[in-house]
Parts: structure tokens; sequence; C-alpha cells
């Protein structure tokens, strides 16, 4: 059977740019902001609004308010962030490990992963700053001459985290702007209304498509694309790091930084998945993104799946090959103990429900593979608790057990930050073009599809 | 400044080539997604300007902790040494890549000839096609008579003459 095109036949580069556009500018019949639009907004400002009142709360009371303790003291903060930003690693692996391969079928994606991934980072990043007790010091984690003569601890991979989660939400704000670059110029011209010129105008920063700026452009964009691919794979194996440099059981295995980054492409095509089934039909994209889209995002969806389940045989294998009785404990408690139902809900969304996209018809059932997106969304929230809390609760001496339950503030935090990352993605949704025009003409050039 | 819009890109290439081999001044073109052919393989200078912004972050950054963990503050952690090299590796890559990525992007303001918001070229009513699919060629040449009649052989869809 052949495989289904990357673009609707008889779509041509100017067809593109008009559909595109009529999405950002609000042309043509669709004039209105659609109600969807306006439903989905108001309640991630809803969202946002709890959240803002749980750091609100949190900066007048202090940490107490959240459950961690000892032994358990990192909870649904830690948590929270390297879920995130595993979620965020999706934008990255698409739009700049793609490229590289020279793959057409990611042209239509990677503007929307792209912003999923600034979305997701942003969130990640405020977890960390939160965490640390008294946030208006977060600028110590910075190396700069103080009167207090120190410096952060090099050596530390916490500290490698703070340069590594820096670069990475700076590298792909630059990457994806640097993309966008063409599309807001096309906008500037196109728009209407002399305010609409005025904002895309000047994010445009001028930008005309001259000879000379499309020579500058390509080899710009291929170079941050060969660095971003790399960057993104340091950073989870530093989050992994983050656990493996300590003695705590379950955390000190040399097999972490690759199960983070196995981890991160998982949450990252599910995802993009997740938000690409519904935005595909509200904007009526299906021209741009096929069906061929679907199933290549399935196809790597379960592959990643395998990986992250090759990691997990291999966490199970490595603490019953290993000589420590501490990690054996810990592991039973954790298949069979208190948060049992955590361990095998992580098994069952993980692992099991993606093994249904082996048949095609499953992957190309959106409304299936969205549940298996959203299954494998909570199913790694469920890992990083399996991770971070179960370890600390079941620590080397039986007499420092403890449990954990977070606080209705922890929850509020999360539900918070889920409501500013769909916020900035309607944001974006709304005022950005969703698909790389200049990238999508380039590859339609001399005719149609 | 003579701007003429073309409907293909064969055409605008076929101007732009006869008008360079005549010596007719500056000539550049102007379109809406990366050109083919030799415009991309006259190369540029900015994957170098990368390469030393990441050098300088790699490095600068390895010696910040060298100096910070030798020098400023040393301290005695688990007998490790003093300079404990390969501890600083993860912290230099993450400084080298983001020094790298800042070059890029300052490089392509200052080599792409951005943030000039308005350009003579702009009026020019064709210019407005030039990112929504037309082919748009400039000449600033001495003979702007000669240069028309150079263009008219193509067959542009329009053709101006602005100041600039």
């Amino acid at each position: 059977m052949s495989a289904p095109a990357v673009i609707a036949a008889g779509e041509t580069a100017q067809s593109m740019t008009e559909r595109i556009c009529a999405v950002t500018l609000r042309e043509g019949a669709g004039r209105w902001t659609p109600l969807w639009w306006w439903a989905a907004f108001a309640f991630s400002l809803g969202m946002l609004g709890v959240g803002v009142i749980s750091v609100a709360w949190l900066f007048y009371a202090g940490l107490g308010i959240w459950g961690i303790d000892w032994p358990v003291a990192w909870g649904l903060d830690i948590l929270n962030y390297v879920w995130w930003i595993a979620i965020a690693s999706g934008g990255t692996f698409i739009s700049a490990l793609f490229f590289l391969l020279g793959v057409e079928w990611r042209t239509a994606l990677n503007r929307l992963a792209e912003s999923l991934t600034l979305c997701a980072a942003l969130c990640a990043a405020i977890f960390p700053i939160l965490h640390l007790g008294r946030p208006w010091f977060f600028y110590w984690l910075f190396p700069y001459p103080n009167t207090m003569g120190l410096w952060a601890q090099f050596r530390s991979s916490l500290v490698w985290d703070f340069f590594a989660i820096l670069t990475y939400v700076l590298a792909s704000i630059l990457f994806w702007y640097f993309g966008l670059l063409p599309d807001l110029a096309t906008l500037r011209d196109r728009a209407g209304g002399a305010g609409a010129r005025l904002f895309y105008g000047v994010l445009a920063m001028g930008f005309r498509g001259s000879g000379r700026q499309w020579r500058h452009y390509r080899a710009v964009y291929a170079v941050m694309a060969a660095l971003m691919a790399p960057l993104v794979v340091s950073v989870h194996s530093i989050v992994g790091m983050d656990f493996a440099g300590s003695a705590a059981t379950g955390w000190h295995s040399t097999q972490f930084p690759p199960f983070f980054v196995f981890g991160a492409a998982l949450s990252g095509f599910a995802v993009v998945l997740v938000a690409l089934l519904p935005l595909r039909v509200l904007l009526g994209l299906q021209a741009y993104v096929t069906e061929r889209h679907v199933d290549v995002l399935g196809r790597l969806f379960l592959t990643s799946s395998l990986c992250v389940g090759y990691a997990y045989l291999m966490d199970a294998f490595s603490t019953f090959y290993g000589p420590d009785p501490a990690e054996r404990t810990m592991f039973v408690l954790r298949v069979f103990g208190l948060y049992a139902p955590v361990y095998w809900g992580t098994i069952v969304l993980n692992i099991l429900l993606p093994q249904l996209l082996w048949w095609r018809a499953v992957r190309m059932t959106a409304p299936l593979v969205w549940l298996i997106g959203l299954g494998v969304l909570v199913g790694m929230w469920l890992e990083r608790f399996q991770i971070i809390v179960t370890s600390l609760a079941r620590t080397q001496m039986p007499s420092s057990w403890g449990q954990y339950t977070p606080t209705i503030w922890e929850w509020s935090l999360l539900l918070g930050t889920i409501g500013l990352f769909l916020t900035a993605f309607l944001l974006i949704v709304r005022l950005m073009p969703v698909v790389a025009m200049a990238e999508m003409r380039a590859m339609l050039r001399g005719g149609t599809a | 400044m003579i701007v003429a819009a073309f409907a293909t890109e064969a055409g605008m290439r076929e101007a732009a080539a006869e008008m360079r081999r005549g010596d007719n001044g500056f000539v550049e073109t102007y379109m809406a997604m990366e050109p083919g052919g030799e415009d991309e393989a006259a190369g540029s200078i900015l994957p170098a300007v990368m390469l030393a912004g990441g050098v300088l972050g790699g490095v600068g950054g390895f010696l910040m902790q060298a100096y910070a963990t030798t020098v400023s503050y040393p301290q005695n952690i688990g007998g490790r040494p003093d300079l404990s090299w390969p501890s600083y590796v993860p912290a230099t890559f993450e400084l080298a890549v983001l020094g790298a990525v800042v070059a890029g992007m300052a490089g392509y303001l200052v080599m792409g000839g951005m943030l000039r918001l308005y350009d003579p070229v702009d009026e020019a009513g064709c210019m407005r096609g030039a990112m929504l699919g037309s082919y748009v060629l400039v000449v600033r040449a001495a003979d702007s008579a000669g240069a028309r009649r150079v263009l008219a052989r193509h067959a542009p869809v329009a053709i101006e003459e602005v100041a600039g």
C-alpha cells in the first residue's frame, strides 16, 4: 500500500499561503475569532488564575503549605518540572532532528511542535524556582561576582541542570523566532489593518526575502538545528543525572540519562499528537497535516514507547542483578506496596496502551490516537511520581521510611501550569502562523502537490 | 532604482543573470522562499561566526568554572581535586551551544541587513508581493533606461522606478 501524501493533491504555494494567512489574520468568512478558541482561552485563563492564587499563597505562607517533608523532600514540584521538560522535547525532536534527516513530513508540523516546546519549557522553568523555598534568591544560581564571594557548585548536577534549562529555553525561543521571520514578513505584507501591519512588521524585523537574507537564513537555520538536536539530548541526560548523581535507592543508576531521553521522546510525541489532532480539524489544516503525518507520528510514538519499555525492563534487571538489598526491597515495594497502583498505571499507560498502534487502523483513527496520547501523558506523570516519591519514601533505612501526600496547593499549582501552557499555546495559535509557510512553499516549488 | 516583478522564479533568475552579466550595477532578488541554485551555493560566513560564538561560550564557561573552583572559592568535596574538569563538561557544553545560537541570531541581524523596518525599495508597489509569491528583482543601475530595456525582454509582470 502506498503511503498517503504529505500535502493534499491540488494544493499550491498560493493556496497554502492564503489558507494559513486566513487562519491567522482572520480573513474572509472566518473574520471573527472562533467560539471554540474563546471557550478554550477562558477555560485556560481560569486554570491559570488558580495557579496564580496558589503561587501567591506560597509566597505568603512558604513551602510548609506543600506536603513535602523528610524523607520525601522532592514532591510534585520536581515531579512536575521533570514532566513538563520532557513534554517540551517533542518539538525539538521533530523540528531539529528530522530537519537534519531531511524528512519532508516534518515541514507542516514543526511550527506547532516548536510552539508546544516553548510553552512546556516555560511551565517547567517555574517549578525549580518555586522549589527553592526563597525563590527571590533564584539568581544566586547565576555565576556572577558577588559581595559574598560565593559561586555556584559546579560539581553538582543540579547546577548543570540550571545551565541546561537556561540554554534550552533561550535556544528554543531563538530557534522558534528565527524560523518565524519569513512568515511574519508574509503576514506583514498581507495584513489589511495598520495595527496588524505594524505588529507583524516590527516582529519581522525588516525581513524582505532578499537573496542575501535567504542565503544567511538557510545557513543559520541549519546550524541551529544541528545544535538543537544534541542540546535536547543533553538536557534530558542532565535531568536524569539530577537523580543518578544521588545515592538514593532507585536513583543511583547509570541508565538514567538515556532512560530520561526515551521518556522525553515519548512525552513529546504524545503532546504533539494530543494538540495536533484536534487543531488540524478546528483550523482546517487537513490539506497540510494529512493522514501521512498522523501515521508517521503514531509510528514514532510506538517506537519511543518500546524504548521506554526496554528502560523499565533494564531498571528491573539491574536492580536484581545488583548487590544492594535496599534496592531490591524498594523495587518490590514499588510493584506491590502502597504505591503499586502508580507503578502499574505507568506500565499500562506507557507500555501496553501504545501497543495498539501496531495496527494501522488504530493509527488512522484520530480519537483513538488522541486517547492513547492523553493516556501516555498521564502515564508519564505517574512514572515521575514513581521515580521520585517511591524512591524517597523507601530509603535504605526502614526507620526513615515515610509517606507523601500532595496538598491542594501542589495540585492547584499543577493545574495552574496546565492553564499557563494552554493560554500561551492558544495565543500562539491565534497570533502566529501555525504552519511554516516559507518551508511549505519551497516544498511546493514549481507547481502543485 | 528599478523594481520589476516576475510571474516565475525562472523568469526572475534569467533577468537577474543577464543584468549581472551586463554589469548593470547592484542586482538583488526578493522572493517568499529559499532560492535554489546559485544564491544557495554562494555561502555564508555565519556558520563560522556561530563556531566562534560556540568556542567563546565553551572556553569562557570552562575558564569561569576553573577560576571559581580553584582560585576564587576552592572547596574540598570528598577529596576531589579543585580542578575537577570532568564536572565542568556539562555546563561548558551548554554555554557553548548558547554562545553559538546567540552569535547566529546576532550575526544574522547584521549580515542579513535586518532591523531596517523601512527601506526605499518598500516604495515600489510590487514589493508588497515579494513575500506573498511574486518574484521581484531590484536593480540600482547608472543607466536606468538601459536596465529597463534589458528587464523588459524577460516579460516582467510589472516594472517601476523608485528613488533610492
